[in-house]
Parts: structure tokens; C-alpha cells; sequence
């Protein structure tokens, strides 16, 4: 598969996994092994200081994986700035993905808070890869502003619902200098395989993964849905057309005279 | 007697355990510091200063690290 670039860095893998929901941080990691991926989400929290066994990525090797922190847990703009440099320096890179989601219902980014810690983070020499509405306009004006990426949601985060802002993100791909990542509600490898037949660069699943039957089977078939997807969309689709067009020969048929 | 606000709560410490830095606290806390990052009063204190960055009555200090997260 062709390579992804972001930000000058070069990933393998064009899937990204979130490593939220596991049933336990063993089960998180060999999922991450199994999707193949390069790109890891986390979130930053209060340490609990009542409990010793407190650090749920131990199970992660964290040199074969960037550690992508979230400003989850952000209901505006001056949150998410404060979760960022915190995470920069947790992790001593400069890398993020900017969420700002003020309702707890569904999750849905704020728009306008985003893009005004997109401003401030990227001034602050922040890699800013922002979760966004299917917003065509916000994902120009992100762009403009700097960020690595845009992170248009398929549908409402961990939702499962496949690509319900089809027309939308086909737009926003179209008109995309910068590495598009759809980003929530992907819940099959299918959901996943279309959005990179579509052109997406980059796909990030948690909760498809993390909830499913076998965690570690679901990676791997994502993997290959991402990986499908990829080649298909590089190879270029064969045109549509309403009436049939018979793949075999219309000549020779027996019994012609 | 000195009061620090850990993760929003009140803890008392002894005055004799002062001069007490973010490293002392952390031990104390038995958090592993390798993992962890600290503000003071809202500003990040980065983990090379856990050693140097001395902490005084009535201080509000948020110790962070990553979770599980999508």
C-alpha cells in the first residue's frame, strides 16, 4: 500500500485506532498488534490516586506505536489548548487530536471552538489532526489555518452507523490538500473499506473494535478492509453504467446458423 | 501543617516533611512518575523539574496521564 503522510511522517498504515472501551488493556494490545496499525489514540485524565494499578496502557509497547493523546473531555476552546500541552508534555511530541464536544448526547464537535484552538495550538507549533463535523467550509478554514489533517465523523462517535455524511465527506476529500481521516461512527470493515474507496486517506476505529465479539479479529479484519479500500480507490473504479454489459464473448453461441 | 489540593482534593501534610517537591509528592502518592504529568497552579511543570520544582501551602496540583481513549 501507498504510503500515508502526515505532517512529514510517514505511516504503512492508514488505519488509526482508538483505545477506548477494551475489556482489559491486554485485549487492548493485541487488538493494536492485529490492526497493524502506527497510530494510537489516547485520552488524558486525573491520575486515581487511591489506585496503584492505575496505568491501563502498560500493556502497550509504546516504541512500535505514536501515541496520539485526544483533548477529549474539552467543552471549548481554552480546554482543549490546556489538554494539549499537557499531553506535549506527557509525551514529548507535539502531536494531537483536537476534539472539542460541548454535548455529551451526541458528541458532536463544536465547530467553532475547534477551529479557534486549531489557531492557537498550531501558533504554538502544535501537529493538530482536529475531529470535525462533516463541514466542508471548516475543513477549508482548518486546512488554512495549518492543521496536519482534517477528521470528519462518519457518524455520531461510537455509533456504528456507517457513513451517514456520505455527500459531505465526498466533498470535503475532493476539495482536501491535507490528509482526510474519517473519524467515529464506522462500525464495520465494510463502513471502513467504503470510505477509502471514496479517497479518505485514513480511517480511525475504536469502539467497532473495542466492543466487538473478538477484539483482535475485528483489527485485523479492518486491516484488510483499510488495505482493500486503499488499492481499490488507487486502482481506480470501473465506470457504472444502468444497462448490462456482458463480460463474456456475444459471439459463437451454439446452435447459431 | 500544610494543606495541597491533589486532583481537586485537600491533603495535609506535615510541615516537617517540608521542603516537599513534586517528586517528594509523587512518592508519598506512590504514583509512578515515569508516567505522569503535573501542573502546579495551572502551570505544566515538566518532568525533569518533578525533582526541582518545590511545593507550598494551599497549592492546587492536577496529576494527569493517559487512559484508554478514542
Amino acid at each position: 500500500m501507498d504510503e500515508l503522510v502526515i505532517a512529514g511522517r510517514k505511516f504503512h498504515s492508514r488505519l488509526l485506532v482508538g483505545t477506548g472501551k477494551f475489556a482489559s488493556s491486554e485485549v487492548m494490545a493485541e487488538a493494536v498488534e492485529a490492526s497493524g496499525t502506527e497510530i494510537v489514540t489516547v485520552a488524558l485524565r486525573r491520575v486515581d490516586i487511591e489506585n496503584e494499578n492505575d496505568d491501563m496502557l502498560a500493556a502497550l509497547d509504546r516504541s512500535k506505536y505514536l501515541l496520539l493523546p485526544n483533548t477529549s473531555g474539552a467543552r471549548n476552546a481554552d480546554e482543549a489548548v490546556r489538554l494539549a500541552k499537557l499531553a506535549r508534555a506527557a509525551t514529548g511530541i507535539n502531536w494531537v487530536k483536537l476534539e472539542v464536544t460541548p454535548d455529551p448526547y451526541y458528541l458532536l464537535p463544536d465547530g467553532v471552538e475547534t477551529l479557534k484552538a486549531a489557531e492557537a495550538l498550531v501558533a504554538d507549533g502544535f501537529v493538530v489532526l482536529p475531529y470535525i463535523n462533516a463541514d466542508a467550509v471548516l475543513s477549508k478554514k482548518l486546512e488554512d489555518a495549518g492543521t496536519a489533517t482534517v477528521m470528519p465523523l462518519a457518524s455520531p462517535i461510537g455509533s456504528n452507523r456507517g457513513l451517514k455524511t456520505r455527500a459531505t465527506l465526498e466533498i470535503i476529500i475532493e476539495q482536501a490538500n491535507v490528509p482526510v481521516v474519517v473519524d467515529a461512527g464506522l462500525g464495520l470493515p465494510s463502513h471502513a473499506a467504503d470510505a477509502m474507496e471514496m479517497g479518505a486517506d485514513a480511517v480511525l476505529v475504536n469502539t467497532a473494535i473495542a466492543t466487538a465479539a473478538e477484539p483482535a479479529g475485528m483489527a485485523e479484519a479492518f486491516k484488510l478492509a483499510v488495505q482493500a479500500g486503499r488499492t481499490a480507490y488507487v486502482c481506480g473504479a470501473a465506470a457504472e453504467s444502468r444497462r448490462a454489459s456482458a463480460s463474456s464473448p456475444l459471439t459463437g453461441f451454439l446452435g447459431d446458423e | 501543617m500544610a494543606i495541597l489540593r491533589v486532583n481537586g482534593q485537600g491533603r495535609e501534610f506535615a510541615a516537617e516533611m517540608f521542603p516537599l517537591t513534586v517528586s517528594d509528592l509523587l512518592g508519598k502518592l506512590r504514583v509512578d512518575a515515569a508516567t505522569v504529568v503535573a501542573e502546579v497552579d495551572g502551570q505544566i511543570i515538566e518532568r525533569d523539574k518533578f525533582a526541582l520544582t518545590k511545593l507550598h501551602d494551599g497549592q492546587s496540583i492536577e496529576l494527569v496521564r493517559f487512559v484508554p481513549g478514542g
